[in-house]
Order: C-alpha cells, then sequence, then structure tokens
C-alpha cells in the first residue's frame, strides 16, 4: 500500500505532538536496564550520581531495593545504552521534523 | 531453563482468533526467537490443518457465556495459562498484540515471580488517563502481556483469577464494576493485590507503558508482508469544531490493537 498517497488523498495532517509523544513512548522502555542484580534507568540522575559515586556503593533501583553496586561498572554500562538510545532517538525525531 | 510465549485462541463467530494467534506466533518466531503454544479449543481449530507456527497446540474446554459487543468473547480460563505452559519462564499474550521488536524479552530480565503492566498509552489521545476498576477505585493491571516464572507466588496469582472469574459477580458488587462482560484485566488486578496484601509491589509491573491502539483509528502497513513493521495511524481530531483526519508514522514498535477488525485487516 501507497501510505504516503493514502494519506494525501486523504488529506490528512501530519500530527508532530503525537508523534513526538510516540517517539518517548517507544524509547523510554530502551533505556531500562538489569545489572548487577537490579534494575536501572539510564537517565542523566542516575549516570550524574554513578559519575560521582565510590567505587563500591548502595543505590536504590527502579523496584525501590537497595542495592550494592560497582558504581564504576554500572555508568559505563548506562551511559553506552543512554547515548546509544538517546542517538536514535534524536535522529529518529530530525526525520519526523522534516515531515508535513 | 525453557522459555516461549503463551496464546489463547478460541474462535468466536465473528472473530477469527485463531488467524490471529497464528500470526502473531509468526512474528514472535521472527523477531523474539522464541517458540509458541497455543491454548485452544476442538471447535476453534476444525478448519485448520497447519499450525507450522506453534511449537505445541493444547485443546482444552472453552468457556463460551461470556458477551461483549454482541458477540461471544472466549476469554475466561485464562488462570489455567500457569497449569498449560510447557515452559519454565512464559510469556503469556493475547494475540492482538503486535510485536514488532524483540521489547519483550526485556521481560526475562527483570522477571522474579511474574510482570505485567500497569500504565498505558493510548498513541493518539495521551491525554487518556490511566483506567480504573472503578469510579473510587484503583488503578487496573493489563492481562494482554503477563510474564511469569513457575514459582510459589505466581501459581497464587493465577488461582485467585480462578476464584476471582468464579466469583465475578461478588467481586464486582465488592469494587463496583460492571460484570456484564468477565475481562481478565479485572481479575488479574484483584489477584495481584490479594496475593501481595493488598499492596501494590513495583517489582510485578513493568516498568513502560502498554501502547493501545484505540477503537476510532485506521491502521496501515506500508507493505503486507510476514514481518512488516512500518505502519501509518489516521485519526481524526477535533480542531476549531471541525473534524479533521491526522496521521502520525511509527515502525519498530509493539503495539495491542484494540479493533480486532484493524488487526485483521494488517495480517
Amino acid at each position: 500500500m501507497d501510505t504516503k498517497k493514502l494519506v494525501a488523498d486523504m488529506k490528512a495532517r501530519f500530527a508532530h505532538n503525537s508523534a513526538k509523544h510516540y517517539l518517548k513512548e517507544k524509547y523510554s522502555s530502551k533505556f531500562i536496564v538489569a545489572d548487577q542484580g537490579g534494575l536501572w534507568k539510564a537517565d542523566p540522575n542516575t549516570l550524574s550520581f554513578l559519575y560521582t559515586a565510590q567505587e563500591k556503593t548502595i543505590l536504590v533501583d527502579l523496584y525501590d531495593n537497595p542495592i550494592t553496586i560497582d558504581a564504576q561498572k554500572l555508568y559505563k554500562k548506562l551511559l553506552e545504552v543512554y547515548n546509544l538510545t538517546m542517538q536514535e532517538w534524536h535522529e529518529e525525531l530530525k526525520e519526523l521534523e522534516k515531515t508535513r | 531453563m525453557s522459555r516461549g510465549v503463551l496464546l489463547f485462541g478460541f474462535n468466536s463467530p465473528k472473530v477469527d482468533y485463531v488467524s490471529m494467534a497464528s500470526y502473531t506466533a509468526r512474528r514472535i518466531n521472527n523477531f523474539l526467537k522464541l517458540p509458541v503454544t497455543l491454548v485452544t479449543d476442538e471447535e476453534s481449530t476444525e478448519n485448520y490443518y497447519e499450525f507450522e507456527d506453534f511449537e505445541k497446540i493444547i485443546k482444552i474446554d472453552s468457556n463460551k457465556d461470556n458477551i461483549f459487543r454482541d458477540d461471544i468473547w472466549i476469554n475466561k480460563g485464562r488462570y489455567m495459562a500457569y497449569e498449560l505452559s510447557p515452559y519454565d519462564e512464559t510469556i503469556l499474550l493475547d494475540v492482538d498484540y503486535m510485536v514488532n521488536s524483540d521489547r519483550l524479552l526485556k521481560i526475562f530480565d527483570l522477571l522474579e515471580d511474574y510482570v505485567c503492566h500497569e500504565s498505558m498509552c493510548h498513541l493518539m489521545k495521551p491525554e487518556i488517563t490511566q483506567e480504573n476498576l472503578s469510579d473510587f477505585s484503583f488503578p487496573i493491571l493489563w492481562a494482554t502481556v503477563i510474564g511469569f516464572k513457575k514459582t510459589q507466588k505466581a501459581k497464587q496469582l493465577f488461582d485467585c483469577m480462578k476464584m476471582v472469574q468464579e466469583n465475578y459477580a461478588h467481586y464486582g458488587h465488592l469494587y463496583t464494576f460492571s460484570v456484564d462482560t468477565y475481562r481478565n484485566d479485572y481479575s488479574l488486578t484483584i489477584a495481584h493485590r490479594i496475593v501481595n496484601g493488598h499492596i501494590s509491589d513495583k517489582k510485578n509491573i513493568l516498568p513502560w507503558n502498554l501502547i493501545h491502539i484505540g477503537l476510532k483509528t485506521k491502521l496501515y502497513v506500508e507493505r503486507k508482508s510476514k514481518y512488516n513493521t512500518k505502519y501509518t495511524i489516521v485519526f481524526d481530531q477535533w480542531k476549531n469544531n471541525k473534524l479533521k483526519k491526522e496521521y502520525i508514522n511509527i515502525a519498530d514498535t509493539d503495539f495491542h490493537v484494540i479493533n480486532k477488525e484493524v488487526f485483521l485487516e494488517l495480517m
């Protein structure tokens, strides 16, 4: 099916806000990482804490469990996930902004 | 440690759920690389000869006394998933869940006993709030995706779902919801609260939203193929007292199609 022709025939407008909302939903689960016996979100807050933390520290995971972690190892892992996911999200958003 | 997906599919006079299950199984095999077992009944399978997408077919006696929108809706007996699943770790999935990625594999990373969705979003209607069991009650859990291990606690959950199903009118009266149509979402919600001592435990909740494609939405595929993952969603939006059509394009995203006719058109 030629969906471009279809939406043109329908005179449908591209919904930028809904598309932006969709991307947020799409990428939300990609930031979730299970590591060192806990469940973490690769977000700026967690990364900032891990960057400054001692080697061994205790952090509350997404399920409210305090877990003893190797901060440097977790930082490396979360940073990798964060960068990769944000890059994909950013690129897809740039593509989306070109749509009319 | 065996892992797999369990689907329940019973044909109704209007909807061919076994075909839907077959289509979904093919996508699960491709994107998740997991075996799929179908739970169905004799009647639903008499016209099918090929079940190559399933590792196993389990036939049970179906309960046909549930009605939804003037059609028989065979959704009772979902509690049997625990006993019927041939896998140590199972994802119990609705057949109208469109698998377009490997996102569900993440369930196995966080699975202790069971997990399911509490929060959802409608892609085109972000303003729709979470559904509650009733006006003065708590948010419902969604039975669309349930991951479970064969543990004592998971068994308790499914045993409790059975109890709620068998005493649905009582629980409807207790929590003041309509009992006209039986919903697994409701029995899961109540069972989850019972097995956790009426305290919601975050560890049983998936930390991302269940994405719904709502009823008044049209969904088109770029190209009808086995594993297409690109869709255009068209929907009506009121703007300045005029009804206007809007659309978005989505790709590589799992979603739950509420309108069965829309799902059948995608196959």
